[in-house]
């Protein structure tokens, strides 16, 4: 234990004390003991001057070292206090920040991803129109083409002559429309031409 | 060549002389005003500046202050506050008035029995009052250790009165003692430099290792009669 440790090292210096006090004796040729410690004429200035300096100094630590020192120590814990609680409030502030940025973050992605999801959609349902309605075109047209094939064919199959030539008919008779005007400056009917054209066709089938 | 403890007689400085008390200002008295002035000096300049990140001196007074405040709420507690002031003033004084005996020609004044004495009693005295004031009668049981067998008590309690009675001697001898033998030491091993010319090489390197252990002695038994007041202090309020 460090206090008999302490006073076993006292012990020891003591001891060693008392061995040097004869050698102290023989060496100064004193006669008798004579430790300056032990003369009580000393003792009545030495209790005096201690307690004096003992008082003054009590006085001067009291009153005039300890409140400054105590002093300058509750500053400095105070601002330490201070300065944790400003740390601590600023952090809760960025906590707090971070969570609306957070969030924030979150509802413009969420935005986003919406957007782009309706634009998608716009476009798809735009694309299907679209094809929808060419498609409606194509198949218009087809139809229209294939009864027009089916009516010619019709015509073709039941008309006989008359229907068959109208196209014959017509390339004859502008044909001939222009023949004539060109070499006998005359316009002619296209009814004349018409008569004109069957009575030439007649007379060479016959 | 002059007695080891030679060194320890006292030499009037201002002779003066009250009601036929000698109550010269000798050198002890010297070293104790320039303690007072030591100990002011240190602790009010260092703190001048108040700064709040201290420099080295500021640093070693706050410390000291806070190792006597740390002392005595470890060792008697919250109500040990009030004796603050006190212990921390007893604590520098010792410790100062060591350390200065450690300069060359200068007085140990914490090597005289009759003022480790006169302190070591006043703290007595002053323990034993604070604990009649706080418990009364009921302070004497501080003699009878708790859990103590009836059949033990006739033997225990003159051994825990003696024991009681035997601190301030051992609280006062301990501090003597200590700078008394160590200034001793070093006397006779200085005597020994003179009478060994060359070889005297040798006492003087077990003379600076000797210098180096006296101020640790000087500081820790500033050390050691603090805490042992304040060991004297906490029986008084809490009575074991």
């Amino acid at each position: 234990m460090n206090c008999k440790s302490l006073l076993s090292l006292t012990a020891i210096l003591h001891c060693s004390l008392w061995f040097l006090i004869p050698q102290a004796k023989a060496a100064s040729g004193d006669a008798g003991p004579k430790l300056p410690q032990l003369d009580v004429q000393t003792y009545a200035s030495q209790i005096f001057w201690l307690v004096v300096s003992f008082i003054v100094l009590y006085f001067l630590v009291a009153k005039v070292a300890m409140p400054r020192i105590s002093e300058v120590l509750e500053e400095r814990q105070e601002r330490i206090e201070d300065d944790l609680d400003k740390a601590e409030t600023l952090k809760k502030e960025a906590y707090l920040v971070k969570i609306e940025y957070e969030k924030a973050l979150l509802s413009a992605r969420e935005r986003a991803s919406n957007a782009t999801r309706k634009a998608q959609d716009e476009i798809t349902k735009r694309g299907a129109e679209v094809e929808a309605l060419a498609n409606q075109k194509v198949s218009n047209m087809l139809k229209d083409a294939e009864n027009r094939i089916e009516k010619a064919r019709l015509e073709v199959d039941s008309g006989g002559d008359a229907s068959a030539d109208t196209l014959e008919q017509s390339v004859a008779r502008d044909i001939v429309g222009d023949t004539v005007r060109k070499l006998i400056g005359v316009d002619v009917s296209s009814n004349d031409i018409d008569k004109a054209i069957s009575n030439t066709v007649r007379e060479q089938t016959r | 060549m002059a007695s080891p403890v030679e060194q320890f007689k006292l030499k009037s400085l201002v002779p003066l002389e009250l009601g036929g008390v000698d109550l010269s200002f000798t050198t002890s008295s010297l070293w104790m005003t320039v303690t007072v002035a030591a100990v002011t000096a240190f602790l009010t300049l260092s703190m001048r500046g108040g700064r709040l990140v201290p420099g080295r001196w500021q640093s070693m007074a706050e410390m000291s202050y806070e190792f006597i405040a740390n002392m005595i709420r470890e060792n008697v507690g919250a109500e040990g506050r009030k004796y603050f002031p006190f212990i921390f003033t007893l604590f520098m004084f010792i410790l100062v008035g060591n350390l200065v005996g450690m300069i060359p020609f200068a007085y140990t004044f914490t090597s005289q029995i009759i003022v480790t004495f006169v302190m070591a009693a006043t703290i007595f005295v002053g323990v034993t009052v604070i604990g009649l004031i706080r418990h009364g009668l009921h302070f004497f049981s501080l003699f009878v250790p708790s859990g103590t067998p009836l059949i033990l008590a006739p033997l225990l309690i003159p051994i825990e009165i003696i024991s009681y009675f035997v601190r301030p001697v051992s609280l006062s001898v301990r501090l003597f003692a200590n700078m008394m033998a160590g200034h001793t030491m070093m006397k006779v091993f200085g005597g020994f430099t003179v009478l060994l010319g060359v070889l005297g090489v040798a006492p003087i390197i077990l003379l600076v290792a000797l210098t180096g252990f006296e101020i640790m002695v000087a500081v820790l038994q500033a050390y050691v009669f603090t805490v042992l007041t304040c060991l004297y202090l906490n029986d008084a309020i809490h009575l074991h």
